[in-house]
């Protein structure tokens, strides 16, 4: 009732403003008029009344504004006035607004930005029911260390049977391959998951039904991606049949289009329950886990360290130091980019602290200015809160202005990085611009404007009036305690924009390591066709080695085409192997730490394709058929690993890839590097395509050109159809290859270099703000100066050099600063030292440099002075 | 906008308010008038504090106004008692007489 009357009173109050004042004059104008009367009643005359009645009650005005003043109404509206009056007082100085909006949006925006792809990767729930209870299962060894994300089949098994804190257990694997639909071949993700794999995320297909364990090998989930890409629509694929590898599947089911996981999976193939891999060393497994509702992962870990420790007495070889470990599936998705993202976010607060101080410069600037004004404003009686008000309101609306433009500039910016962001970002899809984000852009909005705004109100605050009528800057007598805190601003900005200035040196330095590499191989005019043909059988496998062969000589043929060979195992592509190999021959092994190599099964011709130097020996040639002894091709670091000074040709060589035939080391061909231009290049064992055709149906057909490799793309497809039309295509080139190798390090350099660049315009800003404004300050000094005698080339000097003294200050603090947080990116350089010498002076000439130009234009004009007209400026 | 009262001046100041309207309705300079009458020139009443806590009262719903002609013939705003104002006095006046008489026995007992 009572809140009720108090908004209704207080509403009417404010709408009929003028009512309510004349209603309240009256009241206290009657009050006064009784109080006369009563005087008079005691004998006074009119006018004595009067006088006692006021000298009783105090003056009219006064009581009338006391009463006037009361209600929240009356707050609300001083607090729009002042709102108002920071506007005007913006609107005034147009300048001011517009460099410290701007600035700011730059700041807010880099973070918002910055924030979004934060929080849709890293802090937002997956998008599955109850996703937080979704985790992966890794084996962990205890002697050296190391984790894997896989597990084996039995061991998953074992989990799956025994462990009572998980309500299911799915094991899957898979990867790129080639689906045959009744008429033509798809190439996308399969994978391979048990029923359980439905349990673990609770999906519910859109159309159709899940498998079941009976239906292992026979039926198939596919997407509604797929399903409307190949069949139409959901309803459609139902009950339709496509192959992948050797099996032929019904699909039963559709699943919604949410659902991506393992990520651009888009058919799910029935695996049983029962894993077909009986070793507890092959790690073929990847495994899911739904955590027993209530069951913590702590508790779920206590469980897997017992069943650890009883699979371990159980297989004492096999489950040596062995640990199966439990992880949230958020981490396990979003471990790797989360240096990456956080190291963004930091730079990005870095910036806004940039944008921060420069602002917090220019108002402090302005509060000087307004000295005069306050001080009249506080002798006048204005209290230490009424003087800060306008201040703080001025910051809030910059920076609330600042921060939607922010927020503009930021939803171009989002589409930019996830346009940009490297291919194995987690959760790149769902990246975008929220609530939370926009409640997070409000808060630091409100943030930014109190820290900016701190510092100059409490100036204001303290701002003694006689004081401040008396001194006044423009006549040479500047206070050294404003021009030190200004100064001091200015250095920490140029601190901060040097070690951002540094990061993105040591990043781009990477890159361009990174890029000047040698791969070992040729990289430009290389179109590379992702194949994969169906094969189920040795009979299959041997006839589609000789389609390729056919394909192969077919390609070679087309006009523009120089070389063409196959491979699996090309580097930076989707297939490859790798594993223990043993050597006839060469140095004696140590037991305990087997040497292991890349496995790459190539055609003939595939390093003179490649543009790979055979070092020694000979290529693999028609003379190498599945009936003729075994050979391999090593690579030089293989050979230094193994072999050591002996002669490798003629020795033999085993690994377990599919065959444990023993094969005959018949050259040494130049090292490449696998993954990325940042591994080093390692040992790599080759075989020949036509002594294992179990792994020559799935690989990378690669052309040498003459012309632009993607211009071949229509005759290649073409060529290689009609030899087989179920082959399933995919097109690419090794130049965008190598690029997406460097997806992430690019990221980091680009984003980094642009940060570092809008710091610096704003350290520029604030280095031209803080001349300009001393310059100003100065006049008077410089037309005495420039009266009494003083040179242009002097006045311009001490200009400059008073910028070059801030620079260096900051220089130095900077690279204190650099040495401590270098060591943060250690990590994420390559060939580059954290304390290294080329980025740092550059960094530091650059800063140097743009301290002297921005401090240039204030310096010209200082020479400029025309002393006659400044003395007389009284 | 409720201000606690804790402060024992205009605590008493409102309970002073409500008691003197209750007998009748008046006006602001009526109710200074009465509160100093009746206090035997105790309590002397700003109008600026008297007719601040009458838009208060207001707004909290203890007290209606509608202007009258006043004897004098001149429009003045009289304040009444709502029903709530009632229950409020009642309460006021039960805590007063419970910290009177409690202040009473501590000064007593150290006498």
């Amino acid at each position: 009732m009572s809140l009720w009357r108090q908004l209704t009173y207080g509403l009417r109050g404010s709408m009929r403003r003028k009512a309510r004042d004349r209603e309240v004059a009256d009241e206290v104008e009657q009050y006064f008029e009784e109080a006369a009367a009563a005087w008079r009643a005691r004998g006074l005359t009119a006018e004595e009344a009067k006088r006692a009645a006021r000298l009783e009650s105090g003056s009219i005005t006064t009581v009338r504004e006391q009463v006037r003043s009361y209600g929240w109404e009356n707050a609300v509206a001083a607090f729009f006035g002042d709102l108002r009056f920071a506007g005007r007082q913006l609107l005034k100085h147009p300048a001011f607004a517009v460099t410290a909006a701007t600035t700011l949006a730059l700041g807010i925006g880099a973070n918002i930005a910055i924030f979004a792809v934060v929080e849709s990767v890293l802090l937002a729930p997956l998008p599955y029911r109850d996703a937080g209870s979704i985790s992966v299962l890794n084996t962990h060894w205890t002697d050296n260390g190391h984790t894997s994300r896989r597990v084996t089949g039995p061991d998953g098994a074992d989990i799956r049977n025994q462990v009572r804190s998980f309500a299911a257990v799915s094991l899957y694997n898979g990867g790129n391959l080639g689906v045959e639909l009744r008429d033509h071949s798809v190439y996308t993700v399969v994978t391979w998951a048990d029923a359980n794999f439905a349990r673990v995320f609770s999906l519910e297909p859109v159309a159709g039904r899940l498998f079941n364990d009976s239906e292992a090998n026979r039926a198939a989930l596919v997407s509604e991606e797929f399903a409307r890409d190949n069949f139409g629509n959901a309803q459609a694929a139902l009950g339709q049949t496509l192959h992948v590898e050797n099996e032929a599947l019904e699909i039963t089911g559709v699943l919604p289009r949410w659902f991506d996981f393992p990520a651009r999976t888009q058919v799910w193939e029935a695996a049983p329950l029962n894993p077909e891999s009986k070793s507890r060393t092959a790690f073929n497994y990847k495994a899911v886990a739904r955590l027993r509702s209530g069951v913590t992962p702590e508790a779920a870990q206590a469980e897997l360290n017992g069943i650890s420790r009883q699979l371990e007495t159980a297989y004492p070889t096999e489950n040596r130091s062995k640990r199966l470990m439990v992880q949230p599936l958020q981490q396990a998705l979003t471990g790797d980019a989360r240096p990456t993202l956080l190291l963004l976010w930091a730079t990005a607060g870095l910036i806004l602290l940039i944008a921060c101080v420069n602002v917090t410069h220019l108002q402090l600037v302005r509060s000087i200015e307004q000295r005069r004004e306050i001080a009249i404003r506080k002798a006048l009686g204005s209290s230490r809160w009424q003087v800060m008000r306008p201040v703080i309101l001025e910051g809030l609306l910059v920076s609330l202005i600042g921060g939607t433009a922010g927020v503009l500039l930021a939803s171009a910016a989002v589409r930019v990085l996830v346009a940009m962001a490297p291919g194995d970002l987690p959760r790149a899809g769902e990246i975008h611009l929220n609530g939370w984000v926009l409640g997070f852009t409000l808060g630091l909005s409100v943030l930014t404007a109190l820290v900016a705004a701190a510092l100059p109100a409490l100036r204001a605050a303290k701002v003694d009036p006689a004081d401040a009528l008396k001194r006044d800057a423009s006549r040479g007598m500047s206070r050294h305690g404003a021009t030190s805190l200004r100064e001091g601003l200015v250095i920490a900005e140029i601190t901060a924009t040097f070690v951002l200035a540094t990061g993105a040196g040591l990043l781009l330095h990477t890159m361009a390591n990174l890029i000047s590499r040698s791969m070992g191989y040729e990289t430009h005019r290389m179109l590379v066709v992702d194949a994969d043909a169906p094969a189920h059988s040795l009979s299959d496998g041997l006839r589609t080695v000789r389609q390729f062969d056919q394909i192969f000589q077919n390609l070679a043929a087309l006009p523009g085409v120089e070389h063409v060979a196959g491979i699996m195992g090309l580097p930076t592509g989707s297939y490859g192997s790798n594993g223990y190999y043993q050597t006839r021959g060469g140095l004696p092994v140590d037991p305990n730490h087997q040497a292991s190599a890349n496995f790459s099964v190539a055609s003939s011709g595939y390093f003179q394709t490649m543009g790979i130097a055979v070092e020694r020996g000979v290529d693999f040639g028609s003379k190498d058929t599945f009936e003729s002894p075994f050979v391999a091709v090593i690579s030089e670091s293989l050979a230094r690993q193994s072999f050591g000074d002996i002669d490798p040709i003629g020795k033999q060589i085993q690994c377990g890839l599919d065959s444990d035939k023993w094969m005959t080391v018949i050259g040494i061909v130049g090292d490449v590097r696998q993954d990325s231009p940042a591994e080093p290049p390692g040992p790599t064992l080759y075989m020949p395509m036509t002594q294992h055709p179990f792994y020559a149906n799935q690989l990378h057909i690669v052309l040498r050109t003459n012309v632009k490799p993607l211009a071949l793309m229509n005759a290649a497809q073409q060529t290689i159809l009609e030899v087989n039309p179920l082959i399933a295509l995919r097109f690419t080139t090794m130049d965008v290859m190598m690029d997406e190798s460097m997806a992430t390090e690019r990221f980091r350099a680009v984003l980094i270099s642009s940060f570092a660049g809008v710091g610096l315009l704003l350290a520029m800003l604030g280095v031209y703000g803080t001349m300009a404004y001393s310059v100003a300050q100065k006049k008077f000094e410089i037309g005495i100066r420039m009266a009494l005698g003083a040179e242009r080339g002097a006045i311009l000097r001490s200009v400059v050099r008073q910028a070059a003294r801030l620079a260096c200050y900051g220089i130095v603090a900077g690279l204190m600063l650099s040495l401590a947080l270098t060591r943060l990116v250690t990590s994420m350089l390559v060939g580059v030292r954290p304390m290294d010498p080329i980025s740092l002076t550059g960094a530091a000439s650059l800063i140097l440099l743009t301290a002297l130009c921005s401090a240039f234009a204030p310096g010209w004009k200082a020479t400029h002075v025309d002393p006659m007209a400044t003395l007389r400026a009284e | 906008m409720e201000q606690p009262n804790t402060d024992v001046i205009q605590g008493t100041l409102d309970m002073l308010i409500l008691q003197t309207v209750s007998l009748e309705p008046m006006h602001g300079f009526g109710i200074a008038r009465r509160v100093e009458q009746i206090s035997r020139g105790v309590f002397k009443v700003n109008p600026g504090s008297l007719l601040t806590a009458l838009q208060r009262l207001e707004r909290a719903g203890w007290l209606d106004s509608d202007w009258y002609q006043t004897e004098n013939s001149r429009r003045a705003k009289f304040y009444r008692l709502t029903r709530t104002g009632k229950k409020q006095l009642e309460m006021e006046r039960a805590d007063w007489a419970r910290r009177a008489s409690a202040i009473a026995r501590l000064l007593n007992a150290e006498g």
